[in-house]
């Protein structure tokens, strides 16, 4: 089987190449990315192209000619890139990548990363939709995940071929770039305790398997792929032993201006997350992919049990006196 | 830790349940109910209604299912169904109807109130959870309008519906639910299933509804 992954530069992306690396039915990979993998890999081939570098996305795909696809090259807002450059290199790289696939003799399936973001939050919708519900994007980020769905099952009408497209619960966990994780962390968080409604999360490593698992698998369209259970945003800062900090109304501006300027920048689909809350029903997943993804206040825990500094113990032998 | 230092000795409980809310260890569903927050105001709750719950033996003990109640004014029926059902059947109902704004929204989900949209009562039947369907508001001695649409959901999910009738009046404290014989709904029942459901569960919240009272007396 031959694997080309985008994205592969990012967490996820590293992972998903590390778990496949393992996978001895997996004879060649092949990543794409604008920056490098952030672990090693070992027999995998790596091609650092800007998302927007379209010519050379096209050639490495076409040579390569993948049997399947893994579309991670979808980036969140203020995670590696600001807002609009998430944005612009999303649409990009799905262009850019699907648009080569579909000239691609040995394609059988394409796998991509989508959010549960596309079904957006507007008042009175379901909470907890399941993948029949029809996708109503309310934010930018669900936007770009919902053109990238819709481009790769164009794709998958023309080249004949299955298309799964993983809609991921806001992906945290130790050392994964996310503004929620990076904002959930902060000393002081501001919350809204009287407006709030609880999320799902989803741990980076059940991401990887969940993608690594469609990769292989046979199934077909939308899958949720979300930790169980759900937390509120009070619930979670109080967690993590953060202090939570009560805001109303206009006051979410001055809090949204404070968080970036810590470090934590607020983008529109994290702060809806807060407040309207996110979830969706992952059990056709994890039936279909054999994944069961770890509840939602265990993925918390972990986010806050990443220790900001890391002691490495020396090894005796490397000690020079 | 220090709770466990405590346990035995009086008010250990409250401590404890006050520890647990300030660290935030505690279990809210997907859906917004906090079960815990529950039980702390069902002393609150029983000084306002009390409530005698018969055939509660005819709920589900495991599974989904959409208990379709009548209602007059509307505000207590919701509380009376949840709270005399969980009593009985120790199981949770989800009343839908919530007006999904804050703080309203955000509070009354915390006690199980949802959306009124067929997706969240399918996913929640699908869940397994009890879905209380308030019927129209009617004050006069036949039951409100059941729509069609919303039972949908059951027979998408093959999940059983449920009659309930709900007997008090809103400025007082008793109240008595009787719970009525499921009906299983057909999954490929066809279009007229929906209907044909829907006519047979108002007609058995209006039976048990007249059974359980002389005339006029729900007046």
């Amino acid at each position: 089987m031959r694997v080309l992954i985008t994205g592969m530069g990012g967490e996820l992306g590293t992972r998903v190449a590390n778990l496949l690396e393992a996978d001895e039915t997996v004879e060649e990979i092949l990543g794409i990315d604008g920056y490098p993998p952030r672990r090693r890999i070992t027999r995998a081939d790596f091609h650092m192209i800007d998302p927007t570098d379209r010519r050379r996305i096209v050639n490495v795909v076409r040579d390569f000619d993948p049997e399947v696809l893994l579309h991670l090259g979808v980036y969140e807002p203020h995670a590696h890139f600001g807002g609009t450059a998430a944005r612009l290199n999303t649409q990009a790289s799905a262009v850019s990548t699907l648009g080569a696939a579909t000239g691609c003799p040995s394609l059988r399936r394409i796998v991509v990363r989508s959010g549960i973001e596309v079904y957006g939050r507007r008042r009175g919708a379901a909470l907890r939709p399941d993948e029949s519900c029809p996708i109503d994007p309310t934010d930018g980020f669900g936007r770009s995940m919902a053109h990238v769905e819709h481009l790769a099952y164009e794709t998958g009408g023309i080249a004949g071929v299955p298309v799964v497209a993983l809609r991921y619960a806001p992906i945290v966990g130790p050392s994964f770039p996310s503004p929620l994780g990076r904002y959930l962390r902060l000393p002081v968080v501001a919350v809204s305790p009287l407006a709030e409604l609880p999320f799902s999360l989803l741990h980076q490593e059940d991401a990887a398997l969940a993608a690594v698992a469609a990769a292989k698998g046979t199934s077909a369209g939308p899958l949720n792929v979300v930790g169980p259970g759900a937390v509120t945003a009070s619930q979670a800062v109080r967690r993590g032993r953060r202090v939570p900090l009560p805001v109303f109304g206009p006051g979410w501006m001055f809090a949204a201006v404070a968080s970036e300027v810590l470090g934590a920048p607020l983008p529109p689909h994290v702060r809806s997350l807060l407040v309207r809350g996110a979830g969706a029903d992952g059990s056709t997943a994890t039936k279909l992919l054999g994944v069961e993804p770890r509840p939602t206040s265990d993925v918390v825990d972990l986010l806050y049990r990443w220790s900001d500094v890391a002691q490495v113990t020396p090894r005796t032998g490397a000690v020079r006196r | 830790m220090s709770t466990n230092l405590l346990r035995g000795l009086p008010g250990a409980a409250t401590v404890s349940l006050v520890d647990r809310r300030l660290r935030g260890s505690y279990e809210i569903d997907e859906w917004g109910l906090d079960p815990e927050l529950v039980a702390l105001s069902d002393p609150a709750v029983s000084l306002r209604w009390d409530i005698e719950v018969s055939g509660a033996e005819r709920i589900p003990a495991t599974g989904g299912a959409v208990l379709v109640f009548n209602r007059r004014v509307g505000i207590s029926e919701p509380w009376v169904l949840a709270r005399g059902i969980r009593r009985s059947s120790g199981r949770f109902v989800r009343t839908v109807g919530v007006v999904d704004l804050a703080p309203v929204g955000p509070f009354l989900r915390r006690f199980g109130a949802v959306v009124d949209r067929p997706d969240e009562i399918a996913g929640l039947l699908r869940a397994g959870q009890l879905v209380g369907l308030p019927m129209s508001r009617s004050v006069r001695a036949t039951v409100g309008d059941l729509q069609t649409d919303r039972i949908e959901a059951a027979i998408t999910t093959g999940r059983p519906v449920v009659p309930v009738a709900m007997l008090g009046r809103e400025a007082g404290r008793r109240w008595r639910v009787v719970v009525g014989n499921p009906l299983t709904p057909k999954r490929r029942g066809g279009p007229l299933a929906a209907v044909t459901l829907t006519e047979a569960v108002r007609d058995a919240v209006q039976t048990l509804l007249d059974d359980a009272t002389m005339p006029g007396l729900w007046l």
